[in-house]
């Protein structure tokens, strides 16, 4: 059985097809095992890919969509910097550069090149969320300006070379951080997680031979591609905009526009941000190649989404942005909050093809991830905290359903809220509330989904930040249906006057402070008067719609 | 009189029965479910056994009555009561999405609708101290309810109850006094752990499904009485346990997952039987994969699971289903040949079942290539439809230009691989290397796919049990009583009292001790397990590890760093480290026979013909046996099938098999 020879080529490639995905499951559960921060293995702020020679997805597994298809762009960059021979046996390159990778310095990819028989055969790559890399702030500054402030800045670097490890780099990463050890054992979970994918790549390599390799690996991409093309020839040629805007970019208080152009030209598809903001002074700025990803994630999002990517996907996608704006930003724009625009860009895409597409999307979502933390002394341990808490919210209404209530927002992946039990355990507040903020959702035949209050008691002093946006444009509906509430954050000092605002840095609050965050609701989709009467009696048994609501606007009253 | 001990496996389709007399001769029965009133299946079986009722003296079974209430929403409608503020968490269910690329998500199904979500008044702090005290007249507005709609069943699930039952304890007195006959379950009772959506999730299961078992387990017991046997009956836990009918009533939730945790036991007892410590089983029927891993011996238990997306913490023999089995249905995409995930399921099933399926499976290529004959499944009483099959792989062979062979071929090839990478995958999960394992085959389809996936994984070692296709039922003859306990102890390692940690564990043996008491079970046949879940400051999820009442706090800490660097890679011996929960296995040893297999002489030789194969794009002969008929263990030589009742082993070219000492086909990759 040892000799044995697989038939035909439909078989091996789809055998070659699942074990490259399954390659990229090893390498994922490789790196979750190994890693040091929860942020990974925990909260799976991470991603993996194995490539091919040419830096081509074979299969990739992530728990951060937003990281869709980077990883390819930077090994294929790290190519463009230094030439492809510049990876040799042994080595492992890792990048965190905001400009180069695209998003905040604390992504770090990591790459590590494949060797077969003294040929580069492909690449095993990785990126996962650095609990630390320097910086003015512990966690993300909410107020940074420069990206100076944002931490360590590594251009494609070795830290192993020819199989060796480079001790002085090794060491400046460890100084640099403030949980140094934490840094470099989740820098070595990624290199675990590379091994794993170099070891099975070979394994399939002496199993099937290089030419059948290459023969499935050109067959898995030419089909990924003709079910792509053929999805994208079949939305109606056109021009295809939308616009919106950011409240502000954390650091001033002017609006930053997103503008947002489609055309669909038979099986090609291409954005253009074109009228976009110029980068900010605040730190809602990314890399160009952050942007192709969030615009190959909002592509999935309507395109064959059960699929899995690999080297024959997007290549029908074309994405364009101006230099020196927020979505193609230079040195030295700040980008730890790079995501809130990526969101909304995303948002936007869904919303400008809705006309083409009315089936397959969904009216806009809350938007952003709501992040309030708080850290300072906890008097019952003498210890300092840090809890940082992203907030679910309403998701949109489509063509035949409401949208979900209290959801985590659409970049943010495998999140989970954190229980009442092991906050009030872990850290000096209790919660009062926790609960679906009725009547938020936008109305329409079918409602947008609600967002979520949460209602904080500080019982030590302590400093809280806040990063809550889309107050200016609330999730908006489709097709008649109807914008849902934005947000809103109340904060109750417990002698003096409630103040309102959505975004902070670090701003000290006494004991006792009760501080009430609420999630905006997702759009509704089609008019309010078609909406089902026994739909509004179920929402008004569940409580998710009020009386004065559902007669108001869908002419229902409580019998 | 003989005395006979007897298990059944109540599965979906067929109702299994194991049954074994004094001297470990064992016989097997199957009969179909009768999902109406699986009772009616059991007294089948056991009417059909080599007992009379009046001869069986132990009694197992497993049962799918809960589950099967849950997957079709027929459990009870349950109110859930929770404290005022905070009862939301149950419907927002931790915001998680389980899909990243779905705009049109729906999370799971609750089982509770926010309506009949209902908040009380009461408020304990992270310490278990009381910040507001249970308002006893939300209490009343809840009876009113239930009265006036006639509900069965009570979940409770207040914050912090994991440190302070007093809240929950207090409300179902006063609820139980108003309401008698409606069922009353409290989260602190199903789980003495932190995090009040999964305590609230696993505590509506348990009254959901309550009323159904509780009925089921009646009905079971009056027939069977009835018919004369009346010994007592035990059920199989999810944990792998057993436990009696009386304790199931009170715990219906951990009779959840009792079918596939037989097959678990049963390996189990190969590593003791065979001395092979470290097993990989594979039970495969028409329609799932089950894994189980055994390592170093002792089965793999996780403290929490969750079906259909809803988390329910609970103590359970961890078996991942990974792919579809024998229905996985072969289709074109975009010109490329795909296997599954789609399933033809039982119904229509595979081509050959001559149902209507029309689409060849996994089955249908096992027949078109001889592995299995048309009078293979359950004893020739079946027969399958080899035209159909010819039909359905001709319709898919011709688009892709290949022949009928190759087609039937790289179906097997494609589905044996990807089962094989998922079970690789897990085996990642898990830091362990599958090729150090010996592969354990069972169900319908396992022995005959066993060869290829050892081959896929590099596994030069399968165990076929005897009697595969009701080797769960078998399994759970080799069970224990078993009850698990666990209490929340939230500690810093550094700053743990021994004193106050050793009363706590003398009141979890205290409860232990009560249970097998319960179970009549003799004080020198009982044996308590302690365990701690710990875990470094920081992270979420813990580690258990046993431990001793003699035990130091720094050998528990030393096992830790140990456990973490097995499971993860690596262990941060500078950390701060915490417990979180402590755990006590209470077990009572069931006395059973086991002896070696007795090799009797018979008249024919084992080998009952030849058939024709393909294996490798080869035609061969194979020869065909039939299992029954081995007398020793002489080595034979592959290839061969070989044919019993429940199931049809597969052995290739370059492999061995024999019979081991305890009846096992045991098959070797040749030098």
């Amino acid at each position: 059985m040892d000799a044995r020879v697989i038939g035909a080529s439909p078989i091996t490639t789809e055998i070659l097809r699942n074990a490259f995905a399954s390659i990229a499951e090893d390498m994922n559960a490789a790196l979750i095992r190994s890693a040091y921060s929860p942020l990974i293995y925990e909260g799976k702020d991470c991603a993996v890919a194995l490539l091919d020679q040419d830096g081509e997805v074979l299969g990739q597994s992530l728990g951060v969509p937003l990281f869709l298809g980077n990883l390819s762009l930077c090994v294929q960059a790290t190519a463009q910097m230094h030439g492809w021979d510049y990876f040799q046996e042994g080595d492992v390159v890792f990048l965190n550069d905001s400009y180069i990778a695209g998003t905040h310095l604390n992504d770090v990819t990591v790459i590590q090149p494949i060797f077969w028989r003294g040929q580069r055969v492909g690449f095993a790559t990785s990126r996962a969320h650095w609990l630390d890399v320097g910086g003015k702030d512990t966690s993300l500054s909410i107020d940074s300006t420069e990206i100076y402030q944002e931490g360590m800045r590594w251009a494609p670097t070795k830290v192993y070379a020819g199989g060796e490890p480079r001790t002085e780099i090794l060491d400046f990463l460890r100084r640099n951080s403030r949980f140094g050890a934490t840094l470099i054992g989740d820098l070595h979970a990624q290199i675990a997680a590379g091994q794993t994918g170099e070891q099975r790549l070979r394994a399939l390599l002496d199993r099937f031979g290089y030419d059948t390799v290459q023969a499935a690996k050109r067959d898995i991409f030419a089909q990924s591609e003709r079910l792509e093309r053929e999805a994208v020839a079949a939305i109606p040629n056109g021009r295809y905009t939308a616009e919106g805007c950011l409240d502000n970019d954390g650091a001033g208080v002017e609006p930053v526009p997103v503008k947002l152009s489609v055309l669909i030209d038979g099986d090609t598809i291409s954005l253009d941000l074109e009228g976009s903001a110029a980068q900010t002074r605040g730190s809602v700025n990314c890399g160009f190649t952050q942007t192709i990803s969030a615009a190959r994630l909002a592509f999935k999002l309507l395109i064959n989404p059960g699929r899995p990517v690999d080297g024959g996907t997007f290549h029908t996608l074309k994405v364009a942005a101006p230099p020196n704006s927020i979505f193609n930003a230079q040195e030295p724009a700040a980008c730890a909050w790079y995501f809130s625009s990526l969101g909304l860009l995303i948002d936007l895409f869904l919303k400008a093809m809705a006309p083409a597409l009315p089936d397959q999307v969904a009216a806009a979502h809350y938007g952003d991830s709501m992040v309030i933390s708080f850290n300072g002394f906890d008097d019952r341990t003498n210890e300092r905290f840090l809890v940082v808490e992203a907030t679910t919210g309403g998701w949109g209404a489509w063509s035949s359903g409401d949208g979900q209530d209290s959801l985590i927002n659409e970049v943010n992946g495998s999140f989970r809220d954190l229980p009442v039990e092991i906050f009030e355990h872990k850290y000096p507040a209790r919660i009062l509330k926790y609960g679906i903020r009725a009547d938020s959702g936008g109305a329409g035949q079918y409602r947008g989904g609600n967002g979520t209050v949460r209602q904080y008691q500080l019982t030590n002093d302590a400093n809280i930040s806040l990063w809550f946006e889309r107050s200016t444009t609330p999730a908006w509906g489709l097709s008649g249906g109807e914008a849902g509430q934005g947000p809103e954050v109340a904060i109750q000092p417990p002698d003096g006057r409630e103040e309102r605002l959505l975004k902070v840095n670090a701003k000290p609050l006494k004991a006792g402070t009760i501080i009430t965050v609420a999630t905006g609701g997702g759009g509704g989709y089609g008019p309010p008067s078609r909406r089902d009467p026994e739909a509004v009696r179920r929402d008004l048994l569940d409580r998710f719609v009020s009386p004065a609501i559902a007669k108001a606007t869908y002419g229902v009253e409580v019998t | 009189m003989t005395k006979y001990r007897v298990s059944a496996d109540i599965g979906g389709t067929f109702t299994d029965f194991v049954f074994e007399d004094e001297t470990g001769a064992t016989r097997i029965g199957k009969v179909p479910t009768t999902p109406q009133n699986p009772s009616r299946g059991v007294l089948d079986g056991l009417a059909a056994g080599p007992s009379s009722l009046g001869e069986i003296d132990f009694f197992v079974h497993g049962t799918t009555v809960g589950l099967n209430a849950f997957l079709e929403r027929r459990g009870a409608r349950t109110l859930l009561l929770m404290t005022a503020g905070i009862s939301d968490s149950y419907t927002i269910a931790r915001g998680h999405r389980t899909h990243l690329y779905q705009l049109q998500y729906r999370k799971p199904a609750q089982l509770v609708p926010r309506r009949d979500v209902y908040e009380i008044r009461e408020r304990l702090a992270w310490d278990g101290s009381v910040i507001e005290p249970l308002n006893e007249a939300d209490l009343q507005t809840v009876i009113e309810v239930v009265r006036a709609q006639g509900i069965p069943a009570i979940a409770i699930c207040f914050l912090h109850a994991f440190t302070n039952q007093s809240h929950e304890q207090r409300a179902k007195a006063v609820l139980g006094e108003a309401l008698p006959g409606v069922s009353i379950s409290l989260s602190s009772d199903i789980a003495r752990e932190w995090r009040e959506y999964e305590r609230a999730s696993s505590v509506v299961m348990d009254a959901y499904v309550a009323p159904v078992v509780e009925l089921y387990l009646k009905t079971l017991r009056s027939e069977l009485s009835s018919a004369g046997m009346d010994k007592t009956i035990h059920v199989m836990r999810s944990s792998g346990g057993v436990m009696t009918d009386r304790i199931a009533r009170d715990q219906p939730i951990s009779t959840l997952l009792s079918g596939p945790v037989g097959g678990a036991i049963g390996c189990v007892q190969l590593a003791k039987d065979t001395g092979r410590q470290n097993l990989l089983g594979v039970d495969m029927g028409g329609t799932s994969f089950d894994l189980t891993l055994v390592v170093d011996g002792e089965p793999q238990l996780s403290t929490e699971t969750a079906l259909e997306g809803l988390p329910l913490l609970m103590s359970v023999v961890d078996i991942p289903t990974i792919g579809t089995g024998g229905g996985s249905i072969a289709w074109i995409e975009a010109g490329g040949l795909r296997v599954g995930p789609k399933s033809a399921g039982s119904q229509p099933g595979p081509a050959c079942y001559g149902r209507g399926g029309t689409e060849p499976t996994v089955t249908d290529a096992n027949l078109f290539l001889g592995r299995l004959a048309t009078n293979s499944l359950l004893g020739g009483r079946m027969s399958l439809d080899a035209t159909a099959t010819a039909v359905a792989i001709a319709k898919l062979a011709g688009p892709l230009g290949m022949s009928n062979l190759e087609l039937a071929e790289g179906i097997l090839a494609i589905s044996n691989a990807k089962m094989a990478d998922a079970m690789r995958t897990i085996t990642v999960e898990k830091g362990i290397d599958p090729r150090s394992f010996t592969l354990v085959a069972y169900g319908g389809a396992g022995p005959m796919n066993a060869a290829e996936l050892a081959f896929e994984l590099d596994i030069r070692e399968i165990l076929i049990p005897r009697f595969p296709g009701t080797f769960s039922a078998w399994g759970m003859l080799r069970s224990d009583i078993r009850s698990d306990f666990s209490v929340s102890f939230f500690t810093m390692a550094d700053q743990v009292d021994p004193q106050a940690m050793l009363a706590t564990c003398e009141a979890l043996q205290a409860q232990g001790r009560e249970l097998l008491e319960q179970e009549h079970v003799p004080a020198d046949q009982m044996t308590f397990a302690l365990s701690a879940d710990l875990r470094y400051v920081g992270q979420e999820y813990t580690l258990s590890i046993p431990f001793g009442r003699a035990s130091a706090i720094a050998d528990i800490l030393k096992a830790f760093h140990i456990a973490h660097e097995r499971r993860f890679g690596h262990a941060q011996s500078q950390n701060p480290v915490e417990f979180v929960n402590l755990r006590l296995a209470a077990i009572g040893r069931l006395a059973r026979a086991r002896q070696g297999f007795a090799f009797t002489p018979q008249a024919r030789s084992p080998q009952i013909g030849e058939r024709d194969i393909v294996f490798v794009s080869q035609a061969m002969r194979a020869k065909v046996y039939n299992r029954a008929l081995f007398t020793d263990q002489t080595r034979y030589l592959g290839p061969a099938v070989i044919e019993e009742e429940s199931a049809t082993t597969f052995v290739p070219p370059g492999y061995t098999f024999q019979l081991d000492d305890w009846g096992n086909i045991l098959i070797q990759k040749e030098a």
